[in-house]
C-alpha cells in the first residue's frame, strides 16, 4: 500500500514525479478537462460582467461588459416578455434583462456556493475525522454537537445567525456553511471509521506514527474522495438555499441579482413566463456540472489508491 | 453494545437541551410576536396588549423558559398560540403524512440510487457512466419544487393517472397511496441523485482495494466480488448519506409538501416560524430533534452491522 | 446487474400503476345547465367593444330513474386558498383573509353587506335596518330580530334559537379587548336586550349610518356568535369549533390541509344548495392552478397578475373573477426623518414617481390607480382622478420638476435611505419599483427584505423613513384615523397604530367628520382632510389591488360578484354546482 512507498521515497523526487503523474492523470481525463474549461468560463463571466476593475479604481460607476444591459434596469411595461433578439432570455417580472442578471448573479451565487461548501466541508471534515479517529469521549462530544446542528433546518439556522450576527452576505454564507457541516461530519465520520480499521493504519500506528500524521497522511487522503463528491453534491443546494435566506433578510437584498432568488421569483410565473426561472436554473445546472466534473477529476488524482 | 446504547441515550438529554434552549431564545429575538401575528394589522393596540398578556409573553424570559421545560418534562407539548389547538394532537394528525413520505422517498432513493451508483462505478468513464452522472447532476440542480410541478404535469394533467394535490385520506388506503405516489417520486428522485454520486465514489474507492483484486484473482464470479466484497465495504458512507437524507427529509421537505399541498412536519415548522407560534415551533423542534437523534443512532448501529470491523 | 435494474424499474412501475386506478364517476343528472358564450358589441366610453357574455340556459331533461335508486353523491365545493393554515374561526379575531372567508360562511350579523356587493347594506339577522332616534342626546338603534334563527348544533350544545341574549353577548364580546381584536371600534357603544327579539344599541355620540352600520355588519366585530356553545367550550376551543347561524356549519379541521363545512339544514334563508364546502390550504399558486385544471378543485385563489388572469381565462371551462374590495397600497413619508421633513423633498418624490409604472407590475385588471388616501372606487369620501387633477394634486410624473424641487431643498445630488420591506409580492413589487424610479433622481434606496411578521413589527417601531402599506379599511374614518390621526402615531401616539408619517394636521377634520350626521357634509370634510394630506404630500396613494379567483364555469356563486369585504367570492346558500 501507500505506506511504504511514500515513506521511503526521497521527498523532492517524489514530489516532482508525483506532480507530473497527477497532471497526466488529470489531463487524460476528458470530462475533468471539460469541467475545468467550464469552470474557467463561468469564473470569467462573473469577473467580466462589468468593467469594475477599470471603473472602480477611477471612482466611476462600472458599466456592463459581458452583460448587455444594466441588471437593475426595469422596464415594467414589458415585464415577463418572452426571449427575443434584444433579450436573449427574456425579461423578468420587473422587466429586467434575465441574461444580464444571470451574468451578474454569477458573482453572488458562485461566492455563496463555493464558500459555504468550503466552510461546511472544512468544519464537517475536521469534526468527522477527529471523532472517527479519536473515538471515546471526544467522539461522543463532537457527534452530539453534530446532532444538535443537524436538528436545525436551514431556515432556523438562518434566523439564528441573523439574530446573533445580523444580516449580510458573509453571515449568510456562514449560516449555509453551518447547515451543511453536519452532513460532511457524518459522512467523514463513517468513512473514517471504515478506513481506520484497515491494516495500513494499524501498521502506521505500530511503527509509532503520530496521531496528526496518521490523520493527515492515512485517513484524510482516503476519505477526501467522498468529501469532494459530497461538496459537489451540496453546491447546488447552497446556491438555492440563498433564496430562502434572502427572503428572511439574511444575505443579498433586492435588487441585487442572485440565481437562487431569481428562481424563487420566477416560480410565481412558472406557466406565464417559464424563462424567468428556467434560465437561472440552467445556470446552476451548468455550474454544478462544471464543479462536479472538475471534482471527479480531482478526486481521481487525490485518491491515494488510484495513484498506484 | 448495551453500554454504548446507554451512553448514547444518556447523551440525548444534553442534545435536546441545547437545541431547545437555542430555539427558545432565537425565536424570541427575531422581530414580531405571536400576538401581533395572530391578530393581524387591523387589530387595536389594546387587543394586542391583552393577548400578549394572556399568552404569557409579558412574563420574564427565564420564567417562560422554565415553564416550557417543566411542561415538556411532564410530556405536555402545550397548545398552539395561534389556533389554540393541542400541539400533540396536531402532530398526531400531521406526522403520519411526514413518515409515509419520508419512508417511501428513502425507499425510492435507495432503491434507484445504490444500484445506479454501483453500475456507473463498474462502468466508470464509459458513455453510460457519463449519461448516468450528468442525469444525476441534473437531479441535484433541479429544485424539488420544479421537479414536483413537472411530475404533476405529467402524471396528473397529461396522463391523468394520479391526483395532483392533497394528502389523501389516511384511513383510505387507495386514496392515501395515490396521493403519496407523486411526492414520494419527486423526493425519491432528488435523493437518488446524491445517493448515486456517493455510491459511485465509494465503490470506486473499494474496487481498487487489494482484497477486491485478490478476490478477483481467486477467480470468484464478478457478481460475488462486487456484492459480497466490494459493496459491503462501500456501504458505510452510503448508509450515512441515507441516514442524513432521512433526517433532512423529515423537516426539509417543505417545498415538496407545499407543492403537493400535503400536511407535514416541515410545513408545520415553517408555518410556526412565520406565525411566530413559539410553542408550536418549540414543540415541533422537540419532535424533530428526537428523530435526528434516533436516526443517527440507528445509522451508527448499522455501520457495525455492515462493516464488522467497526465496533462501538 | 442489468437484470436487477430492470427488475427494480419494473417493480416501481407496477407499484405506481397499481396505485393509479381511478374510481369511475357516478353521474346522475336531471337538470342540464348549458353555459353559452354570446359575443355582443357594447359601446364603452364611446368606443365599440366586443364583450363576451355568459348566458346560462337551463334544460330540464326527463330521465327514467333506474329501479334501484343510486344514492346521491354529496355536492361539495372544493375551494383552495393561498393561506398555509388556519388562524382562528372566532370571527372577532379573524384577521387573515382565509379566516375572514370561513367566518363569512359560518356566521351572520344584524345587517350584512349584500353578497357580491360590498357597497350596499341589507338586513341579516335583523328584520330591517332601523332608523336611529335621539334619546337624551344619545343615538339609539333598535334592531328587531327575525324569528326562528337556529344556532348550529355542536358537541357542546344542541341547536337552539338565537335570541337577543346571544346578540348582546356577542357585541359585548366584540367590545372587550380580551375577547376581540376590534374592541377599539366599540367604545362609546352599549347594547341592551329589550325582549327576546329586540336589541337596543346606544351610541354615546350620534354618528352617521356610514360609520355605524359597519360595526354591526358581517365584517370583523359585527359577527354574531352563539353564546351557549361559546361559554360551554371556552374561547380557545371556539377558535377551531365555531358555532354560528350561517348557511354552513363547522364539520372538521385538518391542520395545514383543510376545513370542512357542511350545509346548515335549518338555515333561515333556506337550505344551501351545496352539501358541503371543503376549504383547502394551498399556499403554492402553481399547485392550486394544477389542482383546478386537473378537476380536483372547483374554485381557487388566483394570482394578482394581469397575465395570469388573461391566460387562465383562455383555458377551456375556466373563468377568472376579478373583484373588490381592493387593498390600497400607499407610500407614507416619515416626517421626522430628514430630508423627508422638507415638503419639497416629499413633493419631489411624488413627481418622480409614476403610478402607471407601479401598476404595470400588477397589470390590469388586477390593480388600478388611486389618487387619494381613501379609495374613491369603493368608499364614500375618496377623491377621483378628475378631482385631484382639478386641484392640481395628481402629482403626475415630472422628472424635471422633481429635480428642481430637490435642488431647491438642497439635495440636487439626491440622498440615501434604508428601509425594510415584507417578502410578499404586493409589498416587494412596490418597494422595488419605487427604488428603481427614485434612482433616476439620485435618491438611493436600500431595501432589506424581511418576513411579513417582522416587517409589521419593525415599521411599527418606526424604523422606516418610507413605509409602503397595503391595507383595506371599511370606511374613510378608519382610513384617516388609523393612518393620519395624531393619536395613531407609531410608538409615541396616545394609541400607537399606523400613523407612520407622524402627521398631526387633520385631527380636527377627522373628529368633525366622525360626528357629522349629514352624509354630504361628512364626505366634504373627509375630502378636505385628504386635500391637506396631498398638498403637504404626507403620503402618496398608489393603487388598489383587487381579489382574483378562478373557478370552473359550472360553479355559480348565486350572486353577481362586484366586491366582497370578506375578500373571497362569497359562498352562500345560493351557491351551486351546475354540471
Amino acid at each position: 500500500m501507500s505506506l511504504d512507498s511514500t515513506d521511503i521515497v526521497e521527498p523532492t523526487f517524489r514530489l516532482r514525479s508525483q506532480r507530473r503523474r497527477l497532471a497526466n492523470t488529470f489531463f487524460r481525463n476528458r470530462t475533468a478537462i471539460l469541467g475545468l474549461i467550464l469552470t474557467i468560463i463561468i469564473l470569467l463571466v462573473a469577473f467580466f460582467a462589468d468593467d469594475w476593475f477599470v471603473a472602480l479604481p477611477q471612482g466611476k460607476t462600472p458599466t456592463p461588459l459581458l452583460a448587455p444591459y444594466d441588471p437593475l434596469l426595469q422596464d415594467a411595461r414589458n415585464r415577463l416578455s418572452a426571449p427575443d433578439d434584444d433579450h436573449l432570455m427574456g425579461l423578468d417580472s420587473y422587466g429586467r434583462d434575465i441574461w444580464s442578471r444571470i451574468v451578474f448573479g454569477a458573482r453572488v451565487s458562485l461566492m455563496v456556493g463555493v464558500s459555504s461548501v468550503a466552510i461546511g466541508g472544512t468544519l464537517g471534515v475536521i469534526m468527522g475525522l477527529l471523532a472517527g479517529y479519536l473515538g471515546g469521549a471526544v467522539e461522543n462530544t463532537i457527534m452530539r454537537v453534530v446532532d444538535v446542528l443537524m436538528a436545525f433546518p436551514s431556515l432556523i439556522m438562518g434566523l439564528m445567525v441573523l439574530a446573533v450576527l445580523g444580516s449580510g452576505i458573509f453571515n449568510m454564507i456562514l449560516a449555509i456553511g453551518i447547515v451543511l457541516s453536519p452532513t460532511f461530519a457524518r459522512v467523514a465520520h463513517s468513512a473514517t471509521l471504515s478506513v481506520k480499521s484497515n491494516e495500513f493504519v494499524e501498521a502506521a500506528r505500530s511503527i509509532g506514527a503520530s496521531r496528526i500524521r496518521i490523520i493527515r497522511v492515512h485517513l484524510f487522503p482516503n476519505i477526501l474522495g467522498d468529501m469532494v463528491v459530497l461538496a459537489s453534491i451540496w453546491t447546488a443546494t447552497a446556491i438555492r438555499v440563498e433564496a430562502n435566506l434572502s427572503f428572511i433578510g439574511l444575505g443579498v437584498s433586492p435588487p441585487t441579482p442572485a440565481w437562487g432568488s431569481m428562481i424563487r421569483d420566477g416560480t410565481s410565473h412558472l406557466f406565464d413566463a417559464p424563462w424567468e426561472s428556467l434560465y437561472p436554473g440552467m445556470a446552476i445546472l451548468i455550474t454544478v456540472l462544471a464543479f462536479n466534473l472538475l471534482g471527479d477529476g480531482l478526486r481521481d488524482i487525490l485518491d491515494p489508491k488510484l495513484q498506484q | 453494545m448495551l453500554k454504548y446504547l446507554a451512553t448514547r441515550l444518556a447523551l440525548t438529554i444534553p442534545t435536546f437541551l441545547a437545541v431547545l434552549t437555542l430555539v427558545f431564545f432565537v425565536v424570541r429575538v427575531i422581530p414580531g410576536d405571536p400576538a401581533t401575528a395572530a391578530l393581524g394589522d387591523y387589530a387595536s393596540q389594546e387587543a394586542v396588549t391583552a393577548l400578549r398578556e394572556r399568552m404569557g409573553l409579558n412574563d420574564p424570559l427565564y420564567i417562560q423558559y422554565f415553564r416550557f421545560l417543566a411542561d415538556l418534562a411532564r410530556g405536555d407539548l402545550g397548545k398552539s398560540m395561534i389556533t389554540g389547538k393541542s400541539i400533540s394532537e396536531m402532530v398526531r394528525q400531521v406526522l403520519p403524512y411526514t413518515l409515509e413520505l419520508t419512508l417511501s422517498a428513502i425507499f425510492v432513493g435507495a432503491l434507484l440510487g445504490v444500484p445506479l451508483g454501483i453500475y456507473t462505478a463498474r462502468n466508470s468513464n464509459t458513455t453510460i457512466d457519463y449519461i448516468g452522472r450528468i442525469t444525476s447532476l441534473a437531479g441535484l440542480s433541479v429544485p424539488a419544487f420544479y421537479l414536483g410541478i413537472l411530475i404533476m404535469l405529467l402524471f396528473a394533467i397529461k396522463l391523468k393517472l394520479l391526483p395532483a394535490v392533497g394528502g389523501g385520506d389516511l384511513n383510505d388506503f387507495k386514496s392515501n397511496i395515490t396521493h403519496l405516489a407523486l411526492p414520494a417520486l419527486t423526493l425519491g428522485l432528488i435523493m437518488t441523485a446524491s445517493v448515486t454520486r456517493l455510491t459511485r465514489s465509494a465503490m470506486l474507492n473499494v474496487l481498487k482495494e487489494d482484497y477486491v483484486r485478490t478476490a478477483r484473482a481467486k477467480g470468484l464470479p464478478e457478481r460475488a466480488v462486487v456484492f459480497r466484497h466490494a459493496l459491503r465495504a462501500a456501504l458505510v458512507p452510503i448508509v450515512s448519506i441515507i441516514g442524513i437524507w432521512a433526517a433532512n427529509l423529515i423537516a426539509d421537505s417543505v417545498l415538496t409538501e407545499t407543492v403537493f399541498a400535503r400536511p407535514g412536519l416541515g410545513k408545520m415548522l415553517v408555518g410556526a416560524i412565520m406565525q411566530r407560534d413559539y410553542t408550536a415551533l418549540q414543540s415541533v423542534m422537540v419532535i424533530y430533534t428526537g428523530f435526528v437523534v434516533v436516526i443517527n443512532l440507528i445509522t451508527d448501529l448499522v455501520y457495525s452491522l455492515v462493516d464488522p470491523r467497526i465496533t462501538h | 446487474m442489468k437484470r436487477i435494474i430492470v427488475l427494480i424499474t419494473l417493480l416501481v412501475a407496477v407499484l405506481i400503476i397499481s396505485a393509479c386506478a381511478q374510481p369511475t364517476p357516478k353521474v346522475v343528472e336531471k337538470e342540464v345547465v348549458v353555459t353559452q358564450i354570446v359575443k355582443e358589441t357594447v359601446i364603452v366610453e364611446g368606443t365599440p367593444q366586443v364583450v363576451e357574455k355568459q348566458v346560462e340556459v337551463t334544460k330540464i331533461v326527463q330521465e327514467v330513474v333506474t329501479a334501484t335508486p343510486v344514492p346521491k353523491e354529496p355536492v361539495v365545493l372544493r375551494y383552495a386558498d393561498k393561506a398555509a393554515d388556519l388562524g382562528t374561526m372566532d370571527p372577532h379575531f379573524a384577521a387573515a383573509t382565509n379566516d375572514r372567508n370561513l367566518v363569512d360562511m359560518i356566521f351572520n350579523a344584524l345587517v350584512r353587506y349584500k353578497p357580491g356587493d360590498g357597497t350596499q347594506f341589507e338586513p341579516d339577522l335583523a328584520e330591517s335596518i332601523p332608523v336611529p332616534e335621539i334619546v337624551n342626546g344619545k343615538q339609539v338603534w333598535t334592531f328587531r330580530l327575525r324569528h326562528g334563527i337556529m344556532c348550529h348544533p355542536s358537541d357542546a350544545v344542541p341547536s337552539y334559537e338565537l335570541t337577543a341574549d346571544d346578540v348582546v353577548f356577542s357585541l359585548n364580546k366584540s367590545a372587550t379587548a380580551d375577547t376581540s381584536a376590534y374592541a377599539g371600534e366599540y367604545s362609546g357603544m352599549s347594547v341592551d336586550k329589550v325582549d327576546d327579539y329586540t336589541v337596543k344599541v346606544t351610541m354615546e355620540q350620534p354618528i352617521s349610518p356610514v360609520l355605524f352600520l359597519p360595526k354591526v355588519a358581517d365584517y370583523a366585530g359585527g359577527f354574531i356568535i352563539c353564546q351557549k356553545p361559546y361559554e360551554a367550550m371556552g374561547a380557545e376551543e371556539f377558535k377551531t369549533h365555531p358555532v354560528g347561524t350561517g348557511p354552513f356549519m363547522f364539520d372538521s379541521y385538518s391542520p395545514q390541509e383543510k376545513v370542512v363545512l357542511k350545509a346548515n339544514d335549518s338555515y333561515f334563508r333556506g337550505r344551501p344548495l351545496l352539501d358541503a364546502v371543503e376549504y383547502r390550504f394551498m399556499p403554492e399558486l402553481n399547485s392550486r392552478e394544477l389542482g383546478l385544471r386537473s378537476g380536483e378543485l372547483d374554485v381557487i385563489n388566483g394570482a394578482a397578475e394581469g397575465q395570469w388572469v388573461k391566460r387562465m381565462n383562455q383555458e377551456d371551462g375556466i373563468r377568472v373573477d376579478v373583484y373588490g374590495v381592493g387593498e390600497v397600497a400607499t407610500i407614507h413619508f416619515n416626517l421626522t426623518r430628514p430630508p423627508l421633513d422638507d415638503v419639497r423633498v416629499r413633493q419631489a418624490i411624488a413627481y418622480a414617481l409614476d403610478r402607471d409604472e407601479f401598476l404595470a407590475l400588477f397589470g390590469a385588471p388586477v390593480a388600478a390607480n388611486v389618487y387619494s388616501q381613501v379609495p374613491a372606487q369603493f368608499l364614500a369620501g375618496g377623491l377621483t382622478k378628475k378631482e385631484v387633477d382639478d386641484l392640481g394634486l395628481e402629482y403626475a410624473l415630472n422628472i424635471d420638476k422633481a429635480k428642481q424641487l430637490l435642488a431647491d431643498a438642497g439635495y440636487a445630488d439626491g440622498f440615501s435611505l434604508e428601509m425594510v420591506s415584507s417578502e410578499r409580492e404586493s409589498y416587494l413589487k412596490n418597494y422595488q419599483s419605487m427604488q428603481a424610479q427614485l434612482a433616476k433622481v439620485g435618491i438611493k434606496i436600500k431595501i432589506n427584505t424581511v418576513d411579513h411578521s417582522s416587517m409589521h413589527k419593525l415599521i411599527r417601531e418606526d424604523v422606516n423613513p418610507i413605509v409602503i402599506y397595503v391595507a383595506w379599511r371599511p370606511n374613510a374614518d378608519v382610513y384617516l384615523t388609523r393612518f393620519y390621526h395624531s393619536d395613531s402615531i407609531v410608538v409615541t401616539g396616545a394609541k400607537p397604530d399606523t400613523n407612520f408619517s407622524h402627521y398631526t394636521g387633520i385631527d380636527d377634520l377627522i373628529e368633525e367628520a366622525r360626528v357629522e350626521l349629514d352624509p354630504d357634509k361628512q364626505i366634504d370634510l373627509w375630502k378636505q382632510a385628504q386635500i391637506k394630506l396631498l398638498t403637504e404630500m404626507i403620503s402618496y396613494p398608489l393603487q388598489y389591488q383587487n381579489q382574483v379567483t378562478a373557478r370552473w364555469d359550472y360553479v355559480d356563486y348565486g350572486h353577481v360578484l362586484k366586491s366582497a369585504l370578506a375578500l373571497y367570492p362569497q359562498i352562500t346558500e345560493n351557491t351551486r354546482i351546475v354540471k
